[in-house]
């Protein structure tokens, strides 16, 4: 039996669709991700998933269940911040143990058993108006963890997060992975998705690709890719670049391009920019990722909203 | 009920720890007893100056349970909603009358300790009541069906004004503005007409004028409101808005999108 298993599901509001027609079967203890951008219906298909909104049509069976009758064995961490800053991390979790129903005693042993798991054992009494932006997600997550829980739903779980609280939440992800717990993660984030053992591509309410990384990285024919920082952001630069490999994609990190020949280019590429007047901060020859792959697909990055 | 003490516990701690909420709730109804016992009432006569002080103290108890229930509840609700947490009780088997019942559970403790430390600072400037042990009894239920009315205005001001400061400020400026206007704050003889009428209507301001008269004496409230029309028009009002702000909240703020 699969974990998750949509078949035809749409989603409207009003006269948009959201959702057209997703097929998805994510199988029991899969870690899968769904990758696209923000107004993608990423965040809409999983909180069907949790229950928390209704499909406007399509099948949607959680270990052969409804949503709502599978409530108690999901555990679903949404993209905002909801644990109580005024309480103390481990009063958190023993409301959350004690909503589940937990007696006062048992929610106690689960919540000093998780704060151990999520290594904030020493924080456990400290408000979480004081916790670290890392600190507060991993408590979320634990939220998340309680005995009986078989899928994990994580809504954009690293967003806010610095590269240091990610590369810890992540590790508690590790952990999980690979036990009995189903994971489905939402992000924009390839390097998030990376850890994935499946990813979906989702870009206008319809998955697009869907593969294990190294997959839909291969498939998509991308070789090498190229970024190339500039003091400057201008249109002279993207006409240059163009010349070697299109499209040209703006990014965070400077202007990337893909191509097949990285090595024999960037000595024409550096000489054409510098003829150009371009001032080149950085230069950086790289493998394609999952943001490349999404780009060189529909023509956009994932990091921007639809 | 693990549940319902589980909402309960941790409301009432977000209650007990907002400075904010302690100061509306608690502190400024004391400032009004402070200064209405010393700086209002300097040319009243030494006799009658502990029950004037009685008839001060009581309009600034059920201002508390205004407050307690008008401003807090919707507060909280907001802030919940506010962070993602309405969402993610949502996808939990989680009863919104459960959580309703916890919320209400500790309103109620919440606004008890309320009373408490707003009467005892009443009772220690001089504040005294000429009402039997049986008006105490039948003033303390009075007082349950003042926070059962706003608890209702709480939950409704919280369901419909989504935004936090939104409806924490909706419920200080009903709160205030409503005491201001049905004789909570002004005495009732001083009103106009048409919001004397409004005060005999109002749930709060009645049950105000009930405890005002059972525990001090009729002079102090300006009518006789305990009528058998206005005990039941109050009750009815109460249970009204309850049931309207119990309705509003477990259909619209935990409804599915």
């Amino acid at each position: 039996m699969n974990a998750i298993h949509i078949k035809g599901l749409t989603k409207t509001y009003d006269d948009t669709e959201v959702l057209r027609g997703v097929n998805l079967d994510v199988k029991k203890g899969e870690f899968y991700c769904l990758m696209g951008p923000n107004g993608s219906g990423k965040t809409t298909l999983v909180s069907i998933v949790a229950s928390i909104r209704s499909p406007t049509s399509g099948v949607i069976e959680i270990y052969g269940k409804s949503p709502e009758q599978a409530k108690h064995f999901i555990g679903y961490v949404p993209q905002e911040n909801f644990s109580s800053p005024l309480l103390t991390g481990r009063e958190n979790l023993m409301y959350f143990a004690r909503l589940l129903g937990y007696s006062r005693k048992e929610a106690g042993g689960i919540a000093d058993n998780l704060l151990e798991k999520i290594g904030l054992s020493h924080d456990a009494h400290k408000r979480v108006s004081h916790y670290s932006g890392g600190m507060r997600k991993r408590l979320e997550v634990a939220t998340a963890l309680f005995p009986g829980v078989e899928l994990l739903i994580l809504d954009e779980p690293t967003t806010g997060l610095d590269p240091s609280a990610r590369r810890t939440f992540f590790s508690l992800l590790e952990e999980i992975k690979g036990k009995e717990t189903t994971i489905l993660l939402v992000t924009h984030i390839g390097a998030d998705a990376e850890l994935a053992s499946r990813v979906g591509l989702i870009d206008k309410g319809v998955i697009i690709a869907e593969g294990d990384p190294e997959q839909l990285k291969d498939e998509s024919g991308l070789e090498n890719a190229v970024t190339v920082e500039t003091v400057v952001q201008s249109a002279k630069v993207v006409n240059v670049l163009k010349r070697f490999g299109e499209p040209v994609l703006e990014t965070d990190a400077g202007y990337r391009i893909h191509c097949t020949n990285a090595e024999e280019i960037i000595p024409d590429m550096v000489r054409s920019l510098d003829n150009a007047g371009v001032k080149v901060t950085r230069l950086e020859m790289a493998n394609p990722t999952l943001e490349d792959v999404f780009f060189h697909l529909t023509g956009k990055p994932v990091g921007v909203d639809e | 009920m693990n549940q319902v003490r589980a909402t309960f516990t941790k409301t009432l701690k977000e209650f007990l720890r907002v400075k904010a909420t302690l100061f509306w709730t608690i502190a400024w109804p004391i400032l009004w007893v402070l200064l209405g016992s010393f700086a209002f009432s300097q040319d009243i006569p030494e006799e009658i100056l502990p029950l004037v002080r009685g008839a001060i103290t009581i309009p600034m108890i059920v201002f508390a349970l205004m407050i307690a229930g008008m401003a807090n509840i919707p507060g909280n609700i907001g802030e919940d909603r506010e962070r993602g947490l309405l969402s993610k009780l949502r996808s939990m088997p989680v009863s919104p009358w459960k959580d309703f019942t916890g919320r209400f559970l500790a309103l109620l403790t919440f606004s008890c300790v309320a009373v408490i430390l707003v009467g005892a600072v009443g009772y220690s400037v001089g504040a005294r009541v000429s009402g039997s042990v049986a008006d105490g009894l039948t003033s303390v239920v009075l007082l349950l069906v003042a926070i059962t009315a706003s608890a209702g205005i709480g939950m409704l001001i919280g369901t419909f004004i989504k935004n936090v400061h939104g409806a924490t400020m909706t419920g200080v400026g009903v709160s205030v503005l409503s005491a201001a206007i049905s004789g909570v704050m002004i005495p009732y003889s001083s009103l106009p007409g048409i919001l004397q009428s409004f005060a005999r209507v109002y749930p709060v301001a009645s049950v105000n004028s009930m405890v005002i008269y059972l525990m001090i004496g009729e002079e102090y409230t300006g009518y006789n409101p305990l009528t058998a029309g206005q005990v039941v028009m109050t009750i009815t009002m109460a249970v009204v808005l309850f049931v309207a702000g119990l309705t509003a909240y477990s259909r619209l703020c935990w409804k599915k999108e």
